[in-house]
């Protein structure tokens, strides 16, 4: 215990989170199945510090970065891993009236689509979810939310084919959002996952204690696809899933439902719907934090799922664990981070590898 | 606050600027209703790019004058786009930093949850209306439109931080900067009125080159979106006694789901309303330069209420001549109001020809005997 202790706190310093990451990625557009601009960001952060590079065949990066101080393997073979798509849309049909139908890319509340602003494709072409005005409309048609079915999106057009000459079917739709900052306060899109995709391409630009294999998942938010593909070609002995979770802070929100909240600092998962996290791995991110003075927080368990679910189940099993920043309003327009919570995270996820180094069997 | 996207909020108005760029300037503009002191200096600088004079009444309205050409004392025409803009104010704040606010105009509830706003406090922060991600909802709770009672905004700073910033009465904004669309086509919020202001100022533009006999007086007019009546369209009406009186408003365009007669076609010029709000003289006349200009635009059924300006100056003074004058604009009262500035240079181009038409012996009074 106390020699653990002292190996603890003897560690080299973490690297720093580098927020431009996070504003890079966050600002890219890729629902799942079309992560390639994200993809060409993440590459740009980390190739010039990772030993190899590879593109998966469904999309999924992943990088290999020895530790170290040498060729010999220290310690385990950690898998690292945050997931690059978005939940967003996909054009399906172009009405004769130029209108763009489109169709959801992963979990959405249609409540939050109407009256918004969206990226369609990668050629700056803007599209508005128009609704009738509340001037036209009965008592009885304000109060139905409209299906995304029969949402549609307003390009300027008037005709399929002035329609046709500024977007195709399949185009990516993505909310039209901004990165932002004011006070610890970070505003954008996609925080789930780009701040962990952020957190991980600030993990590796430096040599870390263990052996580490970054992924750069595809296709989380419809099935936990890419990582489960990954995790068996990278056959880790153990992972850590770097996410950005839900943060249950509302109005009337009892202290429970609350939880995590944004600025508690990491949020370490111990159960969620597809996964039992890893106890001693769990716990060693614990005790590490307690060394470090880093508050965490748990995520309320029972809801959710994550990669670490699939990897945890791949070949014959990963120890895995979930480490996450929460964010308020993951799966809208536009949700809130507080910037202290990555930078924690990156300290935490970097000392708990160095103690793996040291204490992993 | 973040910098600011919109750069025209920091430069006012140029003669030398588009339509398109008038109206980015000015839908970035606050003003709700019963608050446009904020937006009238903006006012005030571009009017006085081209008007003879620029007035502010007791009211808070502003007035663009161009002076007639026709023998005094000359009959005046008044023409009427209202400054103010649907909002929001706050109410309460909750535990937490969550801030309730009350709808200033109508807004449709169902377009809210996930928009950015600008909280007016003495430093503007950002907010987000918030929503509840879809893991956390229970089953059925997607279908159910959240009333605006319910909802809440979020600065993402702390209760302390929020409570001391942030006043109750403090305004709330839509934040959305204007979208470019197909064929310059634009998006914002505020196209309700803001692209009637536009009209305001590219007519006042080309009267200031082609006299008419009237005096021409635009007036940006203060809370029609709250309340019973148009404040400012009665007040201003009253005071200066016009014989006719023109309304700039919005219109719905054309909208799939809306029935034959409810729209006008976006982009297919201004819409000319007729009905018990408008002077068959005046319809008459404003129909007649539209084919004189050989311009695109329809004819608008309004039968009882024109749901404008018009409807307040109609019974100012001892009766008024009015007409109405609409923008097409689709999606209105939410965040994407999308106009064309076709539509806008079209309908200033129609109004001041019928100015610059106009007799100066006509009356509205018809003497009998």
């Amino acid at each position: 215990m106390s020699r653990a202790r002292t190996a603890l706190r003897r560690g080299g310093a973490a690297p720093l989170f580098e927020e431009r990451f996070l504003e890079a990625f966050s600002n890219a557009d890729g629902p799942s199945g079309w992560e390639a601009p994200v993809r060409a960001k993440v590459v740009e952060a980390v190739r010039d510090a990772v030993d190899s590079l590879e593109v998966d065949a469904m999309g999924s990066l992943v990088a290999r970065i020895a530790p170290a101080g040498g060729r010999a393997r220290r310690g385990p073979h950690v898998m690292l891993c945050a997931h690059m798509d978005e939940v967003g849309f996909m054009v399906t049909a172009v009405e004769k009236d130029g209108r763009l139908r489109i169709r959801k890319v992963g979990g959405i509340d249609p409540r939050i689509l109407m009256g918004q602003v969206f990226r369609v494709g990668t050629k700056g072409i803007r599209g508005v979810a128009g609704v009738l005005p509340a001037h036209l409309l009965s008592n009885n048609d304000m109060s139905k939310v409209v299906p995304i079915e029969e949402l549609f999106l307003d390009i300027g057009a008037s005709s399929r084919n002035e329609a046709l000459q500024a977007v195709s079917l399949g185009d990516l739709v993505a909310f039209d959002t901004t990165y932002e900052s004011w006070g610890s306060v970070r505003k954008g899109k996609a925080f789930d996952d780009r701040v962990g995709c952020a957190v991980l391409a600030s993990l590796v630009q430096k040599r870390p204690p263990v052996p580490v294999t970054a992924v750069w998942a595809v296709q989380e938010e419809i099935g936990l696809r890419g990582a489960a593909a990954a995790a068996r070609r990278v056959s880790p002995d153990l992972a850590i899933v770097l996410e950005g979770t839900a943060s249950g802070e509302a109005p009337g929100a009892s202290e429970g439902e609350s939880q995590p909240r944004m600025g508690g600092g990491p949020t370490i998962t111990i159960q969620d719907r597809s996964l039992m996290a890893d106890a001693r791995l769990t716990e060693l991110l614990q005790k590490t934090a307690k060394a470090r003075k880093i508050p965490t927080q748990w995520k309320r368990p029972g809801v959710g799922g994550t990669d670490a679910g699939r990897i945890a189940l791949s070949g014959a099993g990963v120890p895995a664990a979930v480490v996450s920043v929460a964010c308020r309003y993951i799966h809208a327009p536009a949700a809130y981070l507080d910037i202290r919570d990555p930078r924690r995270v990156v300290e935490l996820v970097w000392h708990t590898l160095e103690a793996l180094g040291k204490e992993w069997a | 606050m973040p910098r600011s996207n919109n750069k025209s909020t920091r430069r006012s108005g140029q003669a030398d600027w588009s339509t398109d760029e008038w109206l980015r300037h000015l839908t970035a503009l606050p003003g709700v209703a019963g608050h446009e002191h904020a937006l009238v200096p903006e006012i005030e600088a571009a009017f006085r790019l081209f008007a003879d004079k620029v007035e502010r009444d007791r009211m808070g309205n502003v007035l663009g004058w161009i002076h007639g050409s026709g023998p005094s004392p000359r009959p005046r025409a008044l023409l009427a786009a209202h400054l103010d803009r649907i909002g929001f104010l706050v109410s309460r704040i909750e535990r937490g930093g969550f801030i309730r606010v009350v709808p200033v105009g109508g807004f449709d509830p169902r377009t809210l949850p996930g928009k950015e706003v600008v909280v007016h406090s003495k430093q503007p922060m950002v907010a987000i209306f918030g929503t509840k991600p879809p893991h956390l909802q229970k089953k059925g709770e997607s279908e159910k439109v959240i009333p605006i009672e319910d909802l809440y905004l979020d600065t993402g700073y702390p209760e302390a931080v929020v409570k001391r910033r942030v006043p109750i009465g403090t305004l709330v904004m839509l934040r959305q900067p204007p979208v470019g669309l197909l064929k310059s086509r634009l998006a914002a919020p505020g196209m309700d009125n803001r692209s009637g202001i536009a009209v305001l100022v590219r007519t006042l533009q080309a009267l200031r080159d082609r006299r008419p006999a009237w005096d021409v007086i635009a007036v940006g007019t203060v809370e029609e979106e709250d309340g019973q009546i148009c404040l400012g369209a009665r007040t201003s009406a009253e005071a200066l006694r016009p014989e006719i009186g023109i309304a700039i408003d919005v219109s719905h365009g054309d909208m799939p789901g809306t029935r034959e007669g409810d729209t006008v076609p976006l982009g297919g010029g201004p819409s000319i309303c007729m009905g018990a709000n408008i002077h068959p003289g005046v319809f008459d006349g404003l129909r007649s330069s539209a084919r004189a200009l050989g311009f695109p635009y329809s004819v608008e059924v309004t039968p009882a209420s024109s749901g404008t300006d018009a409807m307040d100056i109609q019974i100012a003074s001892v009766g008024v001549a009015t007409g109405v004058l609409g923008i097409p604009c689709r999606y209105m009262h939410t965040g994407v109001e999308v106009v064309a500035p076709s539509d806008v240079d079209h309908c200033a181009a129609l109004l001041s020809h019928y100015l610059v038409g106009l007799e100066p012996q006509w009356r509205a009074t018809e003497v009998l005997k």
